[in-house]
């Protein structure tokens, strides 16, 4: 029963980091079509930038989580804006290979950069724990959670009180319309890809405080991006995030019951049923 | 939203001239592979090679190409084919000692047959992305519960003693990817290729005509696994060894993708001339960039899509210059 506690706990902390990286590629995913493969790379570079800031000016990775943001979102607003403008209209597979093509430019630039050796940030309070009753709690997990949740309850606030959020659900629901009330729908595909970025630099910063850091350590998380899209119903805030929590308890368990080795198994096999079977997710509505 | 329209119309007519494609670039590539026949004499360890990936990548190519470009259905897990042509070849060398690349390629087809028929059926209900999705997560599984049963080798792969006249390996490919070559071709012919076509441009409308796309879905998967499962079986013969990550390799899952809409996505020559451009591309960038290929390579892709997105092919069937280029590359910007 300890065990079992403890793998729920350990699911949900790391649920939150998904939950986060769910959320912009959900965002981008439900409001422009695109699949954005290089999401899994700018995961990394805000991984990275927390790394800078942390070995250079001795930034605290959770101060670095606005900085991460703001630069991711500069970035994935000119990517947008510049290159994928261009083709946003053009069947999927187009922008998929795009994005396919600008992650692997840019895990090479980073590559050629930082080369290939593994980094790490430790801070202060990086080995301190708490317990909760028969539960061990690792500080810096716990507080990643806040910060993962504070960010999905911000995004939530964007989307329904601000204009440009109004903008952003009017443009998704329908293009023509949006366009017709003064939506400056190029402008709107910026902000949307550049809030993906940003949010996927924010999770990175997250995911530097649990993971390695290396160049290619944002490729897993792209499929796991899927899948919590898929548990969760694409394109909601509220879905991204307990389809995040839903992942990682189901990967908890499935570490623990069947074996690391199969972990990433389970959670496919579990997307393969939940799509042949509620093909628009647990929290999904029934039409597109 | 008239004006786009009309182009829109214009591209697709551009594009996708009959189902066949271009009957020049049909002759073009039935020469290429007579030439390619002659490649083994030239006793070149290195230049076999190359085209024996060549060879391997077109094949592949045209597998995806028959889901993906002809029926519409984007697959991102045709590797799992391959992957499972590849145990196919191992498992016949560790468990019955049998070398005879024939019988590999037949027994490989035939397992990927099975693998599309049973999972087909309810995966290809689904549409778009999800089906996209579906693929990418059977194509990661596989790779990872293969990658956990020792029978079939487990972590530490399977080794499997090549047959002696090496060069029978690149007759083998070239075998394969002609046949698969010339089935495009006899498919895009035939009723068959239309009833793909039908379900790619508007699967109600083909419904109601009388085309049963489930059948004709799970159909042109079937063929699709098939031509790829072939391609693995002879290259696992060629590599010698085999393990997860060489067979579920994700270059393998993404060139033939790339190779597809570099020479035109939906068309019987585009495979194969894709699979050559990039290869001389790839190999290219190789030999004079070796620490940063990788580099060259994503922004190859970039520009592909950005300024090729509908082939090499189609370009010369492009009318207007220079300014029918540019006027072309705005169709799909917001």
């Amino acid at each position: 029963m300890e065990l079992f506690f403890q793998d729920l706990v350990n699911g949900i902390l790391a649920g939150g980091i998904f939950a986060v990286i769910a959320l912009g590629f959900s965002l981008v995913w439900g409001i422009m079509n695109i699949i954005n493969l290089a999401h899994g790379a700018f995961v990394m570079l805000g991984a990275y930038i927390a790394y800078v800031l942390f070995s250079a000016f001795h930034l605290d990775p959770f101060i670095s989580i606005p900085i991460a943001f703001v630069l991711m979102f500069g970035f994935g607003y000119a990517v947008q804006r510049y290159v994928i403008n261009f083709v946003v209209r053009a069947p999927m597979l187009t922008t998929f290979l795009l994005t396919f093509g600008l992650a692997l430019l840019i895990v090479n630039v980073v590559l050629v950069i930082f080369h290939g050796d593994i980094k790490g940030i430790t801070t202060s309070y990086s080995g301190a724990n708490f317990t909760l009753g028969p539960v061990t709690v690792p500080w810096a997990k716990f507080l990643t959670l806040i910060a993962a949740l504070a960010i999905t309850v911000l995004m939530q606030l964007f989307m329904t009180r601000t204009k440009t959020g109004r903008a952003i659900r009017a443009t998704s629901m329908d293009i023509g319309a949006a366009q017709l009330a003064g939506v400056r729908v190029a402008h709107i595909y910026a902000i949307v890809f550049g809030l993906g970025a940003g949010l996927a630099g924010a999770a990175g910063v997250l995911v530097s405080m649990s993971y390695s850091l290396q160049p290619s350590m944002g490729d897993p998380f792209i499929i796991k991006a899927f899948v919590v899209c898929v548990l969760g119903g694409l394109g909601s805030v509220e879905g991204a995030l307990i389809g995040g929590l839903v992942y990682g308890i189901l990967e908890s368990f499935g570490s623990q019951w069947i074996g690391t080795g199969l972990q990433d198994a389970v959670a496919l096999v579990v997307l393969l049923i939940v799509l042949v079977v509620r093909p628009r997710g647990i929290m999904g509505k029934a039409t597109a | 939203m008239a004006a786009e329209a009309a182009s829109g119309a214009t591209l697709r007519r551009v594009g996708f001239g009959g189902i066949t494609g271009s009957r020049g670039a049909f002759f073009a590539c039935c020469g290429l592979l007579v030439v390619l026949l002659a490649v083994p004499s030239l006793h070149n360890g290195y230049i076999e090679n190359l085209f024996r990936g060549v060879l391997m990548f077109a094949t592949l190519s045209l597998g995806w190409n028959v889901i993906g470009g002809y029926t519409g259905y984007v697959s991102f897990g045709n590797v799992v084919f391959f992957g499972l042509g590849t145990y196919t070849t191992a498992m016949l060398w560790d468990k019955l000692h049998q070398q005879n690349i024939a019988i590999a390629i037949v027994t490989a087809m035939a397992v990927a047959a099975i693998f599309a028929l049973v999972l087909g059926v309810p995966i290809l209900r689904l549409r778009g992305h999800y089906f996209g999705i579906a693929t990418l997560g059977i194509a990661l599984a596989t790779q990872e519960i293969i990658a956990n049963i020792d029978w079939l080798g487990g972590g530490s792969g399977v080794t499997i003693r090549q047959i002696d006249n090496f060069s029978l390996y690149y007759y083998a490919m070239w075998a394969v990817c002609t046949a698969s070559f010339l089935a495009t071709f006899l498919i895009a012919r035939s009723k068959l290729g239309y009833a793909f076509v039908a379900i790619r441009e508007n699967e109600e409308a083909a419904t109601i005509l009388g085309v049963d796309p489930t059948r004709y879905k799970v159909l042109a998967w079937m063929i699709s696994g098939m031509m790829a499962a072939a391609a693995g079986a002879v290259f696992a013969g060629a590599n010698g060894f085999i393990d997860a990550p060489t067979a579920f390799a994700t270059d393998d899952n993404v060139f033939p993708i790339v190779m597809a809409i570099l020479g035109g996505v939906g068309t019987i020559a585009g495979p194969l001339v894709g699979a050559l451009v990039l290869t001389a591309i790839n190999e290219t960038l190789w030999s004079h960039f070796p620490e940063i290929h990788t580099l060259f390579f994503g922004a190859v892709i970039v520009l592909v899509v950005l300024f090729l997105p509908r082939g090499i092919l189609w370009l010369f069937k492009l009318r207007g210059g220079w300014r029918g280029f540019i006027a072309s590359l705005k169709v799909y910007r917001v």
